[in-house]
């Protein structure tokens, strides 16, 4: 009675398309001039500069060729939106809007954000809830803390998830949670098959 | 719902009258190359498990169940249930238990020369920690898969856990825990291969096995729940079941 929807969706990889807008405020580590202690983000005093900018493709990391670059070392504090593929490295706090596009957080990546976009890879810190409108990618250094919507997830052994996983339609737009708890949000869209691509499954 | 009224799932070592041209089938598939569980299961890393087996069977009737799993998260386990349409949530309570402790102890470490820190009973860090690991709302959970952690927590933390275990559980919902015999050799996680199999992953020791529990105590733990039942398997392993 329990051998239903026994086939296997194909992995996917979103690709959209690349530029966009992005508004933030950024602030290099090393010397904040006046940090808000003891937060765990800086934030700059007055309107920085952007500093979000497109990388040279050679620069980007292969995952995310041409996206957007936030840094190892950098500390955002506020909202992302637009329509450009990102890649984090660096520290976020706020939220991150990014329509069909794809966010990379890398292994050195600390994002306390709500996360709505087409794609999601996730090899560092993320804290918040997260929606994908195309798949989820949980790598094996990953620690995320929040609910988890796609319509497809995978799933690295070692990767770390308090919070729960539900599955929407691809392409949903509706808006992620906004609860920091698991427990607070209850999504009653309609489940989907997922595509099983973690290591060694 | 009457979870009591419904047909029992067939043993899996023992299975019911098959028709002729299952059996048919059956025969044929002896000839087939064994699956991954299969072949897994001839390694001797996991397990058949009757009791996963019913705790599938009680949800059966229950409509996009959510299923709390208290290990780690893992591929196959969540596959298993979103293609079920169950909704899934996961807590490492081990892990999470552990770095809640080792945070506690930095805080302590931390707090400047002078000022006195607040010290918490073991009990009390214990309640802390359950109501921030699992904040879900009462009666909200249909399953919880508790494999063989009550083993390893420490006995300050099982009786907060369980209390929040039984608010959490919807009426007629089950958990499923598991139950060394004796010491257990090494620590394991658990994750689901299909409906009756499960295998165990060797991993790094996160806490040492604190008790072995016997029949009385398991049920004294249990206490609140309105049915249990028990296998035991070969390998000194008790799966229990338990309906609120």
């Amino acid at each position: 009675m329990w051998h239903k929807n026994e086939g296997k969706p194909s992995p996917e990889v979103p690709q959209p398309p690349a530029g966009g807008t992005t508004k933030s405020q950024v602030t290099p580590e090393a010397p904040a001039a006046s940090t808000v202690a003891p937060a765990p983000v800086s934030v700059a005093p007055t309107p920085a500069p952007m500093a979000i900018t497109p990388e040279p493709a050679a620069a980007a990391p292969p995952a995310v060729g041409g996206a957007s670059r936030i840094q190892a070392g950098l500390k955002i504090h506020g909202e992302i939106s637009g329509n450009s593929d990102l890649y984090i490295d660096g520290e976020l706090q706020g939220k991150i809007r990014l329509g069909g596009a794809r966010v990379v957080i890398g292994p050195n990546g600390k994002v306390q954000a709500d996360i709505e976009a087409g794609g999601v890879t996730i090899d560092g810190s993320v804290q918040g809830n997260i929606k994908a409108s195309e798949s989820v990618r949980l790598g094996a250094g990953s620690h995320v803390q929040g609910s988890v919507l796609t319509p497809r997830i995978g799933i690295d052994d070692g990767a770390r998830l308090r919070g729960k996983v539900e599955m929407i339609k691809a392409g949903s737009t509706a808006s992620a949670s906004t609860t920091a708890t698991p427990a607070a949000q209850v999504a009653e869209s309609a489940p989907r098959a997922i595509a099983a691509s973690a290591k060694g499954e | 719902m009457n979870w009591m009224a419904k047909a029992r799932p067939s043993n899996p070592a023992t299975p019911a009258k098959a028709p002729a041209s299952a059996a048919a089938a059956a025969t044929s598939r002896a000839t087939e190359k064994p699956g991954p569980a299969a072949s897994m299961a001839a390694a001797g890393n996991v397990r058949i498990s009757n009791a996963l087996k019913e705790f599938l069977w009680l949800l059966s009737d229950v409509p996009r169940a959510r299923i709390l799993d208290l290990g780690p998260v893992w591929q196959s386990t969540v596959t298993f249930f979103i293609e079920k349409g169950y909704r899934v949530s996961s807590e490492d309570m081990l892990r999470e238990w552990k770095d809640f402790l080792t945070t506690e102890e930095e805080r302590l470490r931390t707090t400047p020369v002078g000022e006195e820190p607040e010290r918490r009973s073991l009990p009390a860090l214990a309640e802390k920690f359950i109501d921030n690991a699992l904040n879900y709302p009462e009666e909200s959970v249909h399953g919880v898969l508790i494999w063989d952690l009550l083993d390893y927590f420490d006995p300050a933390v099982v009786p907060a856990l369980m209390n929040r275990l039984y608010n959490m559980l919807h009426p007629g919902g089950t958990v499923l825990a598991l139950f060394h015999s004796r010491s257990a050799e090494r620590f394991h996680r658990y994750r689901i291969m299909d409906g009756q199999t499960v295998e165990l992953l060797p991993a790094p020791t996160l806490a040492v096995h604190t008790h072995v529990f016997q029949n009385r105590e398991i049920l004294d733990l249990f206490g609140k729940f309105r049915s249990s039942k028990t296998f035991v398997g070969r390998d000194q392993v008790r799966e229990a079941l338990f309906i609120k």
